[in-house]
């Protein structure tokens, strides 16, 4: 910011006219897309690729009309749940080897990379096998693939917490209970909201697969079934939701967080 | 290591080993009590692992969905350099990568690349690669965008002022000072692809471990179902042993050298 204020006049101007070209460009891309889009509807048949208005009529269905909205009802109740009980285990996971020091090589080592390369469409045909189709499958579905993420952000926390300063609240007296409350949570609040914001994006996309196979409602169920009756754009406006949730959620709620906590999330590799 | 800590680290590894055993333990007590439809025995799934290992009709998969993962990577990659340099060379191009392309990558499900490239490309091998370099794109784009936004840009000038061909500077400056995002892009990308492979492969490929593991899971065949999920695990972890960790060692010995000499 600084840099702008000190320079010449002739540097902000220019500097003026770059963004006003970025923004007609940026602006210019989107509209050059969807006419590409809509004239390439006209020749293509529908099933293939449907036009913009056709996506647009089908995510009205969507978020205009009761059934359209019990299905998104469905994914957000799938990805809420899912996304408490991931937290709370991986919390729980990541804080063991800080009380438990011996089962550190165990979590760490064992647990965690298990966990993180097993793939999962893997978990998705397993519950389905173990409970079969409905609720109970995508949650333990998502759940399990979430876990890791929450894991691995919460567990890069634990090691920042500070042991000194634990030495000295014990020396005053302190227990494991009061340092639990005021040090260590405290010190895991922005590794938390790293993991939460990462888990966020992921679990949205997620959900959508073991929707797809193992669920019997939500946005993955009603695209398993436009792709079956090859109503392609439905399938559109499913991904687009998605993408749009994503998008807004990190813009309108993530960002605006992460700039007052200033911490960098991290994703299991 | 002091003795003490040295004898402290062999026991926490013995007890990790032996939390290992006794899940396979309490796996194979359930497996006895319950179903095979449900919970396969661990000697039925090892078994078939060391099929999969041993017999060609099987492991054609696993070589195909591997080869598949690299190919994949190495063009992800390639690709989300290029998007990055583009951004990065030429504002107006800035906005559309970061503001429309990104957002659209980063927010794009898996599964919905995977149903609608078989739409639009039927079942082929470009369909599973496309999907996987499709999902890999942002991270290497994002990891790449990073880097460029950390340059030195003193460096670059100097660099500039040394030569005139703006090649030069970017093979010689800017891509090695990239080098470490791009370890970071490569691990990132690689472990990815071996989640997501599976699902690139479900739809739109009549080869590779999704393939086997769907039609297992159409006729109720849970042994190969788990068997290619500790196949994926296996692959994915002796991948970055052997494969992964000693080119980031290799190159991050030569940013090392290039800092000291």
């Amino acid at each position: 910011m600084s840099i702008v204020q000190a320079a010449p006049a002739q540097t902000v101007l220019r500097l003026r006219r770059e963004n006003l070209w970025k923004k007609i460009a940026t602006h210019g891309f989107t509209l050059g897309v969807l006419a590409l889009w809509e004239i390439t509807s006209w020749r293509i048949p529908a099933y293939l690729l449907p036009g913009p208005l056709d996506v647009a009529q089908s995510l009205a269905w969507l978020l205009g009309t009761p059934a359209g909205l019990v299905q998104v009802g469905a994914s957000l109740l799938h990805v809420g749940l899912s996304m408490l009980l991931a937290f709370v285990a991986g919390a729980a996971v990541a804080l063991t080897p800080y009380y438990v020091g011996w089962l550190r090589p165990a979590i760490d080592s064992r647990l965690t990379p298990f966990l993180n390369s097993f793939p999962g469409i893997g978990w998705t045909l397993l519950a389905i096998i173990w409970l079969g189709l409905g609720l109970s499958t995508v949650i333990f579905a998502v759940t399990v693939i979430l876990l890791p993420f929450m894991i691995i952000n919460i567990r890069e926390g634990v090691r920042t917490v500070d042991q000194d300063l634990i030495e000295m609240t014990q020396s005053f007296g302190s227990n494991r209970r009061r340092d639990f409350f005021f040090i260590v949570l405290p010190t895991l609040f922005p590794f938390m909201f790293a993991a939460v914001r990462v888990s966020f994006g992921v679990s949205w996309k997620v959900a959508l697969t073991a929707e797809l196979f193992g669920g019997s409602r939500g946005l993955g169920y009603t695209m398993n079934i436009a792709r079956q009756e090859l109503e392609t754009s439905q399938i559109y406006a499913v991904i687009a939701l998605i993408v749009v949730i994503v998008f807004l959620s990190n813009r309108l709620l993530f960002d605006p967080l992460q700039r007052r906590l200033q911490v960098s999330s991290r994703k299991p590799a | 290591m002091r003795p003490a800590d040295l004898t402290r680290t062999v026991a926490q590894r013995a007890i990790a080993d032996g939390l290992v055993l006794l899940a396979l333990a309490v796996w194979w007590w359930s497996s006895r009590h319950l179903p095979a439809s449900v919970i396969p025995s661990p000697q039925a799934v090892l078994a078939r692992l060391v099929a999969i290992a041993t017999e060609p009709a099987l492991g054609w998969h696993a070589l195909v969905t591997t080869l598949r993962v690299m190919a994949s990577v190495l063009l992800s990659l390639v690709l989300g350099l290029a998007l990055a340099l583009a951004a990065h060379a030429r504002p107006w191009l800035d906005g559309i990568i970061t503001d429309r392309i990104l957002v659209v990558l980063s927010g794009m499900p898996s599964v919905g690349w995977a149903i609608l490239a078989v739409i639009w490309f039927k079942v082929s091998e470009f369909t599973v690669i496309f999907v996987q370099v499709m999902i890999l794109l942002p991270f290497a784009l994002i990891n790449f965008t990073e880097g460029l936004r950390n340059l030195d840009q003193e460096v670059i000038e100097m660099a500039d002022s040394f030569s005139t061909r703006r090649t030069a500077t970017l093979v010689h400056v800017i891509i090695p000072m990239l080098l470490p995002y791009g370890i970071a892009a490569l691990r990132v990308s690689y472990g990815v692809c071996w989640k997501i492979a599976l699902v690139s492969e479900l739809f739109g490929a009549q080869s590779g471990l999704g393939y086997l593991m769907l039609q297992a899971q159409s006729v109720g065949d849970v042994v190969t179902v788990v068997a290619t999920c500790l196949i994926i695990v296996l692959l994915f972890t002796l991948g970055e042993a052997l494969i992964i960790n000693p080119i980031a060692r290799t190159l991050r010995k030569d940013i090392a050298q290039a800092e000291a000499g």
